[in-house]
């Protein structure tokens, strides 16, 4: 494929931590790897993350000046974006942006605007949502706007596919009698991916006890009142088995209350929150990795628990049945006794040595690697860059078809939109913008910081 | 090489031989699941719930016809002040029994519930007299403000109590709830809305009167209506409806008939239009849904 510009447009990027700031970093740089030009704009951190900063190798970060709201998202306010978001494309010879999480107001925004420019769109969800509270409602709404016009939709996992073409309505009628829902062609699975060589599994030491690693956010959507309600009743059952958890949370009191209650503080290790590159080394120490989430579109901590060489015992929820083969993990409703039911069949298992971490490490190796995920999303790309652009006229009547009053106030933003751009044209032509001319050199960068 | 190409799984970690976006048959629709949990409304218990709020309504119809009547001076207040007595004690009978028929199994000592009745009765006439002493200041605490504001502010006061109150009905006496922050909010609101009516009447003992019947209607009253059963609930209901009606007849007539209206329609209507409602429910569930724990 020919190189192309991608503008990766998100609220949560470096240096906040989490999967979705990840996964744009770990994409753009396998995409940069492959010879694509790729910048990322997401909102400033003040006070030292403002303006551009480049990050290796050679990833340009535009940090714009927004205010957050809440958990690090910005307002939806549909049109304070397009000056800027116009100015950098057009700067930086945009071809196609990504748009990343469904609760980032930035990505809608930079779908919602690119068409102006001829700028493809592609949108990747990571999250999962129901359907019933108003929240959802509202989101759900949201996003359908958004999805009605966009190019390409990437998902995480199959169910998360599934949760986001009901939640951004796309599927269409197909011209067959009588006429059924079909999903639209242009929603794609692509997993996640992690860097194996950093969860290479530790050395083998020979002892009788065996420990269990919890590695989570400790809230009530990680299933925590589940551990609680399961760890005591481990310890009774197998003296030989110690915990180690990791992460901080509202359930923490929880947590302590219960070993402060079965005097369990010398089988009990809370180490508090874990930096993510401490992760390993805390995996490590143990052979079975549990994981009590109520809800998870991906799961990737488990991923790194199992490349790390452990046994999982997960709940069965969401995307996690699909992340790795059966033997690699045992599944239990969420409920406390078959919750014990799959820890004492995992302890049975890894106590008679039937789980061989090596080996482990070496098929997830093989499962999940990032130039695989990258190479996927180019395919994406390509699909895209090929397939004819939708012109006005057909974006007005497929916004006015999202609903009797959703429809008109979507089909208002979009025309309020063309005429705010057409304003920006005449107010900062093109003609007067700096355009860029120079790309990060990574050999310049090496000669430069050789004599270090 | 085998030429046939592999079932498509629904798994990530496999390599397979198909395109990103492909999506088989019927995929789809397989993890969906519609109302999953849904279990049809049926008219009568319906009615049967909600009862509780016709009662609600009721009670603030007669507290109004009642202040309006002490506004214009038809009602001594001293006639009202000997009613809501009787109430009291009428009603504490009942809860007695109530009590005595309800916790028969219960076995609970004697002596705690001697004790119990020599609180009630201390903190029943500490309220007493403490609304007789506050009563002149009662009437002066909001007298300088125009009678708009007052009705309006009433008006919203009573509309907040209505939304807030507690409908719930916990017939046992091992299941009494906790209050709940709204519940207490609801009273609040209406004692607050009776407080600033009172300002308009024109002696203490009328706005001692008012206040102590509103006390008794919006505190008492509902503690004690929770723990009816159900036939009592039904004639408890055509009582205080039947009486608001009869109250409301002199001052205006299209008062009474607006008030029959907002009657029937809270009892009999508003549940038929949930019932035909339910043929809309369209609730989906698949695997994203959050789980709920189940802890033993």
């Amino acid at each position: 494929m020919e190189p192309i510009s991608i503008a990766m447009i998100a609220d949560f990027f470096h240096p906040d931590v989490g999967g979705v700031e990840g996964h744009i970093y770990m994409l753009s740089a396998n995409l940069i790897r492959m010879g694509h030009k790729v910048i990322v704009i997401t909102h400033s951190r003040p006070p030292d993350r403002v303006g551009i900063r480049w990050l290796l190798p050679g990833l340009k970060v535009y940090y714009l000046p927004f205010v957050t709201i809440a958990s690090g998202a910005t307002l939806p306010n549909f049109f304070t974006f397009l000056p800027y978001l116009r100015t950098i494309l057009i700067r930086e010879h945009v071809h196609l942006i990504h748009a990343h999480a469904s609760l980032s107001s930035l990505g809608h925004e930079g779908i919602l605007h690119s068409h102006l420019m001829g700028v493809r769109t592609v949108f990747t969800d990571h999250s999962l949502f129901g359907f019933e509270d108003a929240a959802s409602i509202l989101t759900n709404k949201l996003l359908a706007g958004t999805l009605r016009n966009v190019d390409a939709v990437i998902c995480v996992s199959h169910t998360g596919r599934e949760n986001t073409v009901l939640r951004g309505e796309l599927f269409e009628q197909s011209e067959d009698d009588p006429p059924r829902l079909v999903v639209s062609s242009n929603v794609y699975v692509i997993p996640n991916a992690l860097v194996s060589k950093r969860f290479q599994p530790g050395l083998l030491q020979k002892s009788d006890t065996i420990t269990i690693v919890v590695l989570s956010r400790l809230a009530y959507r990680k299933g925590i009142d589940l551990l609680v309600a399961t760890a005591p009743r481990i310890c009774a059952a197998f003296p030989n088995i110690r915990f180690l958890v990791g992460g901080d949370g509202p359930k923490l009191i929880d947590l302590l209350q219960m070993r402060e209650k079965y005097l369990l503080q010398d089988r009990i290790e809370l180490l508090g929150p874990i930096k993510h590159n401490d992760v390993r080394s805390v995996l490590i120490r143990g052979s079975i990795f549990m994981n009590t989430s109520l809800t998870e579109s991906f799961g990737i901590a488990i991923l790194e628990a199992a490349c790390a060489g452990l046994y999982v015992v997960s709940t069965r929820v969401g995307g996690v049945p699909e992340i790795l083969p059966e033997d690699m993990i045992s599944f239990a409703d969420p409920n406390e006794d078959d919750v014990f039911r799959a820890v004492s069949e995992a302890i049975s298992l890894v106590s008679a040595g039937k789980h061989d971490p090596i080996k482990a490490h070496e098929r997830v190796k093989r499962f999940y690697d990032w130039a695989q995920v990258a190479e996927r999303t180019e395919r994406v790309y390509h699909t895209v860059m090929k397939s004819e652009q939708r012109d006005l006229w057909d974006r007005i009547t497929r916004t006015m078809r999202l609903g009797r009053y959703a429809g008109p106030i979507y089909t208002i933003i979009l025309l309020v939109d063309c005429l705010f751009f057409l304003f920006l044209e005449w107010w900062m032509p093109r003609e007067d913008m700096d355009f860029v001319t120079h790309h990060w050199n990574h050999r310049r960068f090496a000669s430069a910081t050789r004599g270090l | 090489m085998s030429t046939k190409i592999p079932p498509w799984e629904k798994v990530l970690w496999k390599n397979q031989p198909y395109p990103d976006n492909y999506i088989p048959e019927g995929a789809l629709e397989s993890s969906l699941r519609k109302n999953p949990n849904f279990k049809p409304y049926t008219y009568w218990p319906l009615v049967h719930l909600s009862v509780a709020i016709t009662q609600h309504l009721a009670t603030i119809f007669i507290f109004l016809s009642v202040f309006v009547r002490l506004k214009d001076r038809s009602l001594d207040p001293r006639v009202l002040i000997f009613v809501s007595l009787g109430c009291f004690f009428v009603g504490y009978f009942v809860w007695e029994v109530l009590q005595y028929t309800q916790s028969f199994g219960g076995g609970s000592k004697h002596g705690t519930k001697r004790n119990e009745r020599m609180k009630t009765l201390k903190s029943s006439i500490l309220i007493f007299l403490a609304l007789m002493s506050l009563s002149p200041v009662l009437r002066t605490l909001s007298a300088a403000t125009s009678s708009d504001s007052i009705w309006a502010l009433s008006a919203c006061l009573f509309l907040l109590n209505i939304l807030l109150a507690d409908y719930g009905s916990s017939s046992s006496v091992a299941q009494a709830r906790p209050e709940r922050l709204t519940s207490v909010l609801s009273m609040n609101a209406a004692i607050s809305s009776s407080v600033v009516l009172a300002s308009r009447l024109s002696n203490d003992l009328a706005v001692f009167a008012l206040i102590q019947f509103s006390v008794q209607s919006f505190t008492l009253f509902p503690m004690l209506r929770r723990r009816l059963q159900v036939p009592m609930q039904a004639l408890l209901t055509f009582a205080l409806s039947i009486s608001s009606l009869i109250l409301a007849v002199p001052l205006s007539s299209t008062i009474t008939f607006l008030f029959l209206l907002v009657l029937l329609a809270i009892t009999f209507l508003a549940p038929a239009v949930l019932v035909w409602a339910q043929k809309y429910k369209n609730e989906i569930r698949g695997p994203w849904d959050v789980a709920v724990p189940k802890v033993n």
